[in-house]
């Protein structure tokens, strides 16, 4: 008994530590992706790209070893959180990769036009901030640190700041003639990804959060549509 | 740091540990004899005396042991390599001081930790591996980890004391971020100096080729206009790297200079550069009266290489600020901070630390145009350093760049500031 306990203790360990690297690795190609697009690093762009389907291998591998746990050994309590936010965070972490693979791939695209240095400056400090974002949920995470994961969620309104200031300089350097519509749209789309990247790292928090008082993020939504449909239902009673 | 010596210094520890790990089941035994005089068959005295005298000696042998496993540790910790010893089972037996948080950053480490257990698995399945990490950090790092199964031969331990498989794996993590800019550095530099130049020495002769023979008088013109253009890009070349040798040869003489005196005569030089792109310099009031100790030629030199930088890479139109401080206090020692800010393209970061290198140009086509030779900064440098004194650059791209030049000053001014004509504006 004791020893199918903490293998399965183990198995848990291990789904943990495999999010923790697949996060960390995304820590890592969020500022290798930002450097092929302002170089124009064509070939960092095609490794960057295969070597994404690695992580997918992995993130499905992982939600594997999940299932077979809740199957297996059925858990309860924490342990179901645990397994449950990872399945959900594995999710996260993946799509945010993809989104690093986005950015390459748009890299290619608008290769060969020289950037506004505006321009390249709010690309680095978005890529800075979603870097900056990601690394605190991954630390939030091992740490089981609630706190920090809750206070991502603030984190990210820089970014949204800056996604805001970075469509601005878009018109400003289009009006200005220094950029192609092309590249206007692409890099648009571009510092959407980033954007998105924030998202993931705050998404990522919130399971953190669950897994770790048992918070859900619904919980503030659901009541809110709960409020709604009162105050609905109330304005429809006939008086 | 050569890791063949760790290798060898681990696997003695590895065999050190394997052996000691047995002797202390032994003495656990022997102790467990001796320490039970009343127990159901009472053994003779001098058997007794015999078996304590044996357990004395082994937990000697025991101590020594482990002690001699202390030593080795602190040695292995006291390496700048960092060394990660895992046994045939794949636990971890060892990992010293600078093993652990190699970069500094919490991801990092743990892609640096996960790419270390891939190695050792790989080293304990017989397999010598090298790998180069490159990190983003922040900070940025490059790490080379290789790996290298190491067998266990002792003619100490004693047949079948441990019935543990000879063989381990060593795990090496160096960083290697130094020497690789260190290695860049160098052969940029010579690629960069022949490029430098070459270009405008071909350039000159065959300008000159085209023009032995041309009689259209418009062409004539035309081509001895840009010859000039080229024999100034060199001669402006030459001089750079000969006032860099004089740098590195002389050293800087001790003059009392009030900077001031210093900031509009490095102004005086770059006037007409500043007019022609229709850029403000403001001087800063205050700190014009500070006094360094130095060179005052060098100091010039220096603040107008600045100075000159940040109205070529300004926007047309904008301001270029000046401005000195004295920062510090008494008990650390006095700076004198000259800043000089300009609002212009700014420099990306990858490139920050690399631009007070000789030659160094964060984007070739555009310093052709602004007609640099890219020894500014390195004469900038160059000059801190003869001081004694540091230049530090902070940057964002398309908001500006900040260069601080800082050099030892002593106390406050003494005297009242020079008269205003000497330091005026250039609009």
């Amino acid at each position: 008994m004791t020893d199918t306990r903490r293998s399965y203790h183990q198995e848990l360990d291990l789904v943990r530590d495999e999010i923790v690297r697949m996060a960390s690795s995304v820590c890592e190609i969020i500022p290798r992706g930002t450097g092929i697009l302002l170089d124009g690093d064509l070939e960092g762009a095609d490794y960057v790209i295969l070597a994404d389907d690695e992580l997918d291998a992995r993130a499905l591998e992982l939600e594997e070893r999940c299932y077979q746990l809740l199957a297996l050994q059925q858990p309860v309590a924490r342990d179901l959180r645990t397994i449950v936010a990872a399945l959900k965070i594995v999710g996260e972490v993946e799509r945010s990769a993809d989104l690093v693979v986005n950015i390459c791939k748009a890299a290619r695209r608008i290769h060969g036009h020289d950037l506004d240095p505006k321009l390249r400056g709010i690309i680095h400090r978005m890529s800075d901030q979603a870097q900056h974002l990601f690394s605190c949920a991954v630390r939030a995470y091992t740490d089981n640190d609630a706190a920090l994961a809750s206070a991502l969620d603030d984190m990210d309104n820089l970014l949204d700041a800056l996604q805001r200031e970075f469509i601005q300089a878009i018109f400003e350097s289009h009006a200005g003639g220094r950029v192609d519509l092309q590249v206007a749209v692409q890099l648009a789309v571009v510092c959407r990804f980033y954007e998105r990247i924030g998202d993931h790292a705050v998404n990522v928090g919130e399971r953190v959060q669950y897994m770790v008082t048992g918070w859900l993020p619904e919980h503030t939504g659901a009541a809110r549509l709960g409020v709604r449909r009162q105050l609905a239902a109330e304005d429809a009673e006939p008086t | 740091m050569n890791p063949a010596l760790a290798a060898v210094l681990a696997a003695a520890l590895a065999g050190a540990t394997g052996w000691w790990a047995g002797r202390r089941r032994l003495v656990r035994q022997v102790v467990a004899v001796s320490g039970r005089p009343q127990g159901a068959a009472p053994a003779p005295t001098s058997a007794l005396a015999s078996l304590e005298r044996a357990a004395a000696a082994d937990r000697a042998a025991l101590d020594a042991a482990r002690f001699n496993a202390a030593t080795m540790r602190a040695a292995l910790d006291a390496l700048p390599l960092g060394v990660v010893v895992v046994d045939a089972d794949g636990r971890v037996i060892l990992r010293t001081k600078a093993a652990q948080g190699v970069v500094g950053a919490r991801h990092a480490d743990v892609l640096v930790d996960e790419a270390v257990a891939e190695h050792a698995e790989g080293a304990n399945r017989g397999n010598a591996r090298r790998q180069q990490l490159d990190l983003y950090g922040p900070p940025r790092r490059t790490v080379v980890i290789r790996s290298l199964p190491v067998d266990v031969v002792d003619e100490d331990i004693t047949p079948g004391a441990t019935d543990a498989p000879r063989h381990a794996a060593v795990v090496t993590i160096e960083d290697v971020t130094e020497r690789t800019r260190l290695e860049s550095m160098r052969t940029d530099f010579v690629a960069n100096i022949s490029h430098e130049l070459r270009t405008p020495v071909g350039g000159l002769a065959l300008l000159a080729e085209t023009l032995d023979g041309e009689r259209d008088p418009h062409v004539v013109d035309r081509l001895a206009g840009k010859l000039l253009v080229e024999a100034h890009r060199v001669s402006r070349t030459i001089d750079d790297l000969l006032e860099l040798s004089r740098l590195e040869l002389e050293g800087a003489r001790r003059d009392e200079v009030v900077i001031g005196v210093v900031i509009s005569e490095a102004l005086d030089r770059v006037r007409s550069a500043a007019e022609h792109r229709g850029i403000r310099i403001d001087v800063g009031d205050k700190g014009r009266a500070l006094r360094v100790t130095g060179d005052r030629r060098q100091l010039v030199s220096a603040v107008t290489n600045l100075v000159d930088n940040a109205i070529k890479y300004s926007d047309p139109g904008s301001t270029v600020e000046v401005h000195a401080e004295l920062t510090g206090d008494a008990l650390a020692g006095h700076e004198l901070e000259l800043t000089v800010r300009d609002h212009g393209v700014g420099i990306p970061p990858t490139d920050l630390d690399r631009i007070f290198e000789r030659f160094y140009r964060v984007d070739r086509a555009r310093s052709r145009e602004t007609g640099g030779t890219g020894l500014g900064l390195a004469i900038v440098r160059h000059v801190a350093t003869n001081h004694g004194g540091a230049v530090t650059v902070e940057s964002a791209e398309g908001v500006g760049s900040a260069f601080t030049l800082r050099l030892p000053s002593r106390r406050e001014p003494a005297e009242p500031a020079p008269s205003p004509t000497a330091i005026g504006e250039v609009a």
